[in-house]
Order: structure tokens, then sequence, then C-alpha cells
């Protein structure tokens, strides 16, 4: 396509249409600045003026008259066109067109991860953000377009997993809690009063017990020593218990 | 613990960045990466359509470089005892927006029932009647309505909401605090 074919375009658009500003405009915009390419934006127009009656032209003088307002060409405008549109199928959450569309009962369009991620920050009270209706995962409506080839169920997917929550240090003191955290996991349990606390068993998570010495050694005969006298304190308890 | 903290939590994207590389944990990094995309990318689009918004009274910016900080300023409404006064407003917005609310505070002295004196708001909307609906020009519209239409029945400034009936002193009040600025 080249100037020719336009000039034919703007005689076609000219004697169809029956509408001259279009044709002024471009005219205008093109002597302005020749490298604009209407051309690939006229077939467009023509097909619309073809279908439809010249009542109508009004909507194509719009077409053509943003397009001949814009000095860099007709880009930014189609876009502008394309934003409008796709305003009515935008994610109420993120603002951007909704990917794995669904639908709540009250009519209102989400993505479902943002959706997902909205009723998981309050799980106990699952309202629509839009209408505040009642909502939950099973009352909403999956979205099929044409375009999707696999019907797949986007709640089905694995929802993007909750953000990261950082939460400021607490300004001034560092308490430093109630001991939980700082090392192994602690649990002991026992029976008897104060003398008898030998005899609680001890469970010790993240906390190794401490290496058996080697033979030989004094802290060896040390341990052999100390666990053969608990070892008879032990015995000497149980027959207590029984005689007793 | 340095897998806890989420490395795009109000920082700039270059700093962002730096810390993404010091992370170990690959599925940590992809996950912080996206969610800090899709919060910028919001702010991104709720700043564009600010600023082709034709509304005057209400205005925001982001504070700097950082996306996660904006001052808006609002106007006080019409035939309200703060026609013609400017009040500038803080917002932060934490890495879980629009999930929670951003913290909004307001910058210049503010005397009114339901804003105590270092700027923090009572609004229902900003704690828990938040909606990810709301957006930076929502939440500017209804501080500038509730500024006309203060909640007297539970009020951060008892002064003030004493006095909300008394127009002339409220006003002189209003002003005094207002100029401390």
């Amino acid at each position: 396509m080249g100037w020719k074919s336009f000039q034919k375009i703007k005689n076609k658009l000219q004697w169809k249409v029956g509408h001259v500003s279009f044709v002024q405009r471009v005219t205008a915009a093109s002597k302005k600045n020749p490298s604009l390419e209407f051309w690939k934006l006229a077939p467009k127009t023509i097909y619309r003026t073809q279908n439809m009656s010249a009542s109508t032209s009004e909507e194509v003088r719009e077409t053509a008259s943003s397009s001949s307002r814009g000095d860099g060409g007709d880009k930014p405008n189609t876009k502008e066109e394309e934003k409008k549109e796709d305003n009515l199928l935008e994610c109420n959450i993120c603002l951007d067109t909704a990917k794995d569309a669904v639908v709540s009962l009250c009519g209102h369009l989400f993505c479902w991860p943002c959706l997902h991620q909205w009723l998981e920050t309050r799980p106990n009270r699952q309202v629509c953000p839009v209408c505040k209706a009642a909502i939950s995962r099973d009352k909403v409506v999956p979205l099929y377009g044409r375009g999707s080839t696999k019907q797949e169920d986007p709640r089905d997917k694995v929802p993007p997993r909750p953000a990261g929550q950082r939460t400021e240090p607490e300004p001034g003191n560092n308490f430093s809690g109630f001991g939980f955290g700082d090392g192994g996991f602690h649990m002991s349990f026992g029976i008897g009063a104060f003398p008898f606390g030998f005899f609680t068993s001890t469970f010790n998570f993240g906390e190794p017990r401490p290496n058996v010495s080697p033979h030989g050694t004094p802290q060896y005969m040390e341990e052999q020593f100390l666990s053969k006298v608990f070892l008879w304190l032990a015995m000497l308890f149980i027959a207590w218990l029984l005689l007793a | 613990m340095a897998q806890n903290e989420n490395p795009l939590y109000e920082q700039q994207p270059t700093a962002a960045a730096t810390v993404l590389t010091v992370e170990k944990d690959g599925d940590t990094v992809a996950r912080a990466q996206n969610d800090g995309h899709a919060v910028t990318k919001r702010l991104h689009k709720e700043l564009m359509f600010l600023m082709t918004s034709p509304d005057k009274s209400i205005s925001a910016f982001p504070d700097g470089e950082n996306l996660f900080k904006w001052i808006g300023t609002i106007s006080g409404p019409q035939d309200s005892v703060y026609e013609s006064l400017k009040f500038k407003l803080s917002f932060h917005f934490p890495n879980s927006y629009p999930y929670t609310a951003p913290v909004v505070k307001f910058i210049t002295p503010c005397f009114h029932p339901n804003i105590d004196t270092s700027g923090n708001i009572c609004l229902d909307i900003l704690k828990d009647k938040w909606s990810a609906l709301y957006d930076v020009r929502t939440i500017l519209l209804s501080i500038q309505a509730l500024l006309g239409e203060p909640n007297v029945d539970s009020p951060l400034n008892a002064l003030a909401a004493m006095k909300w009936t008394k127009k002339e002193e409220y006003k002189k009040l209003v002003m005094s605090t207002y100029n401390q600025a």
C-alpha cells in the first residue's frame, strides 16, 4: 500500500460516506507529516463504512479524528480505544485484565488468584470486595472464553501462596520472650515430690544427648560409677515402693 | 529468619534486586518478585488513573523513589469549615496491599473529631471495613467527606467533638491548628 492506494481509499470513502471532515483532516495531517501511515487505519474504516449506513458515520468520523489527532502515528489512540473496552473485563482487585477469571454470584469479575487471596486474608468474613455480599469459593463461577482450549477450572489450580509477612521490629526494649524459640524444644514431666526428681523423665528435642566419653578416661569411670549409683537408687526405690 | 522477611517490603526496586541475589531459597525469590510485582503494578495503575483524573480537589504522588510511600493532598470540602484549606497526607502501603489497607496519616495538623494530634485517622474503611476494591482515590475522597461530616460519637479528639456544634469556636481552633504547620 502506498500513496496511490491511499488516494483511492480517500476517494472511495468520500463517495461512500459523503462526509468530508475525515478526508479533510487526514489530508491536512498528511501534508503536515507525510510519513503518517494512514492506510494502515483506512481499510478498517472503509470496512466499517461499507457495513454501516451513512447515519452511523458519526462513529467513523470519531475514529478518523482521533487517529488524525496523534502526530506520532495511530498506535496510542487505538490502544486507548482498546483500553476502554478492556475496562469492562478488568479484575476488581489487581485492576488488570482478569486472568483465570471468575464471577461472583453478585456479578463481579475477578482473577481467581486475586479473589482467592482476598478470601484467604479474611477467612471468617468472606465478602465480595465490590458489594460486600457474602461469597465463598463454591459460590463463584469460572469463565471460559473461546480462546481457552483447556476448560480447566481456575479454582483447581494451585493458587499462589500468600505473601510473606514482614513485621517491623518492636521499638525499644528487647524482651526475650518466654524462653521459647531460643534453644531446642524442652518438655519434661515427672511424678513425685522434690527428692524423687531423679526419676522424672525428660525429653529434649533439638538438643542431642552428650556424647559418651571414650573408654579409659577418668570421665568414663565417673560416668559408669554414677550410672551404677542411679541404678541402685532406682532399685532401692522400687523395692521401697513394693515393701511399703 | 531471613526467609520470613519479604525483601520487597517498602523498598525501592533497586534495593530489592540486591536483596534478592543474597536470598538462597529459589522459591522464596520467585514468590517475592511475583508479589512485589503485583503490588507495584497496581500502584502504577492507580497513579496513572489519578494523574488522568479531572478531579482537582484530590491528588497523590509517590514520595520520592519509593512506590510504597505516597504523599496525598486534599482540599477541604466546600461549604465546610475546612473550605480552602489544603491537607497533606502520607500513605504507607504494606506488601499485602490491596488485601490490607494502607496506613494513612495526616501530615498537616488537622483539628477534627476523628483525627488525633499525631495525624492518625479513625475511619472504618481503613480498618475493618477495608476492601481490596478501594484505592488511593477512594480513600482520599472518603477522608475529604469525613472532614465535612465527622463522626462525633467515637472521637479521637474529644475537644473537637465537643466544639463541633459551636461553629465559630470550632473554626478558630481549626485555623490555629492549621497554622501550626
